[in-house]
């Protein structure tokens, strides 16, 4: 029988243990095959809809379900000691577990995410909010009701975060809250960024910086926070400069997960080494990394990992099978834009192509919220 | 992980920024730039002579110091260190 065991519940973890699922269901009920999921909880938080929650967009209680709902009930699911994973042992194609268990494996799938460290910048914790944190987004959200005129800087600590684009979509949309709310005229919007300009990608900056500059948003850039002061409210940068705010959103910075680290398999920032094309773990061939996981220079995004679940589905699939058939990660990211709290763009792309958003429209507003909320019954179960 | 240049200097990652980024190859290299320890050094790809001009141009005012450069193919290289 061949083992396949997926570290992580998260979206990328357990999007791709579904369609394994899904590909290869005779092997499974004919016991060739068996797929286990482990993970400390028991519990599946949707993240990208955090970042509507202070905006009063999303209702926080339908972020969160039990994970063994969504996966396919094919798939084995140990959580707490018996999902915890205390280390990755390649060599040995095993995983060891809180609970003192030694799994093997014929396939491994590394699903393990990324993780804030706000202590990595002196005083971000104590006086920055994050939608980020899901407990933080609630704060942020009780602030913004109470949030009178001022002036709010919006700030990324580090590069790369997962969902590059929300730092965008949080500042157009308190641009557009406060607006509707009569607030604007007595708010000044400050964005702040590592590097030159809003956005990465130069395409898409081209486009955003112009309605960053239509809606009257003031741009610091480059701005690598080095502390802030929550008393004083001020943030500091490594370029010298220091911005005095009433309130302050920002995306702390990530690191990958601890195990990767105690496991030594990783980079200094904890990023598993992976094949960009194949999704293979560098020098594991029976490895595969999914989603913020990976050390690959593309988005840490849950639809990167939806895209890259195809691709290790159907390689681990077509190796139980013996088929020889291989399919290859062509870079493809798409992410929803919100440019207000009714309005969006988006930004499809791959290694090769780049993405130029399209002007803003309700259409796509919508198509954020649908994509939102067919996450549980559609994306999450492998379904198309 | 580690390959050794000019006998003193170790690779610590090779980043292939060809590819299309949401940090951007600046992005992604203020990340990883930012770890290295003495001795270490960082290998850029790059897909295009603006974007190799733009990594050096961005590492100068940084205070990174280019090791070497080179071209691999249609690829330019650019290899940094503190």
């Amino acid at each position: 029988m061949k083992r396949v065991i997926v570290v992580g519940g998260g979206i990328a973890g357990t999007i791709v243990a579904n369609r394994i699922a899904r590909t290869i269901p005779e092997e499974l009920e004919k016991g060739e095959a068996e797929v286990v999921v482990l993970d400390k909880s028991d519990k599946h938080v949707y993240q990208p809809g955090q970042l509507l929650v202070p905006f009063n967009v999303q209702d926080p209680v339908e972020l969160v379900r039990n994970e063994r709902d969504i996966l396919d009930h094919r798939v084995r699911f140990l959580h707490g000691q018996k999902g915890e994973v205390t280390k990755i042992d390649p060599a040995n194609h095993t995983v060891v577990t809180a609970d003192g268990v030694s799994h093997t494996y014929d396939y491994l799938i590394i699903a393990t995410g990324s993780h804030l460290r706000w202590e990595e910048v002196p005083g971000y914790k104590d006086a920055v909010y994050s939608p980020w944190d899901f407990d933080s987004a609630l704060k942020l959200r009780e602030a913004l009701d109470q949030f009178s005129g001022g002036t709010v800087v919006i700030n990324v600590a580090k590069l790369p975060h997962k969902c590059p684009v929300a730092p965008m979509e949080a500042t157009l949309m308190l641009d557009d809250m406060l607006r509707k709310k009569g607030l604007r005229d007595k708010t000044e919007i400050v964005y702040t960024y590592p590097i030159n300009g809003i956005f990465g990608i130069k395409t898409t900056n081209d486009v955003m910086i112009k309605i960053f500059q239509e809606r009257g948003i003031k741009v610091i850039s480059p701005f690598n926070v080095t502390n802030v002061d929550p008393k004083n409210k001020v943030m500091e940068s490594q370029e010298g400069e220091k911005v005095k705010f009433d309130l302050a959103i920002g995306v702390p910075p990530h690191v990958g997960a601890k195990v990767i680290g105690d496991s030594g398999i990783g980079d200094k920032r904890n990023w598993v080494p992976t094949d960009k094309f194949t999704l293979r773990m560098k020098d594991h061939s029976n490895v595969f990394v999914i989603g913020d996981t990976t050390d690959i220079p593309i988005s840490k995004a849950g639809s990167t990992a939806d895209f890259e679940s195809y691709i290790i589905a159907n390689n681990v699939a077509n190796e139980i099978r013996g088929t020889g058939l291989k399919k290859t990660y062509d870079g493809s990211v798409f992410c929803y834009i919100a440019t207000g709290v009714d309005s969006a763009t988006y930004i499809r792309f791959n290694y090769a192509n780049p993405p130029v958003p399209p002007p803003p429209s309700y259409v796509h507003w919508w198509g954020k919220l649908m994509y939102n909320k067919l996450y549980w019954t559609v994306t999450a179960k492998a379904i198309v | 992980m580690f390959i050794m240049i000019k006998m003193s200097l170790k690779i610590y990652k090779k980043l292939d920024l060809t590819g299309q980024s949401c940090a951007g190859p600046l992005g992604e290299l203020s990340g990883v730039l930012e770890e290295i320890s003495p001795g270490e050094a960082v290998e850029a790809v790059l897909g295009d002579e603006a974007t190799k001009k733009d990594v050096v141009a961005w590492a100068t005012k940084k205070g990174y110091k280019i090791v070497q450069e080179r071209r691999d193919g249609n690829n330019y290289v650019v290899v940094l260190t503190k």
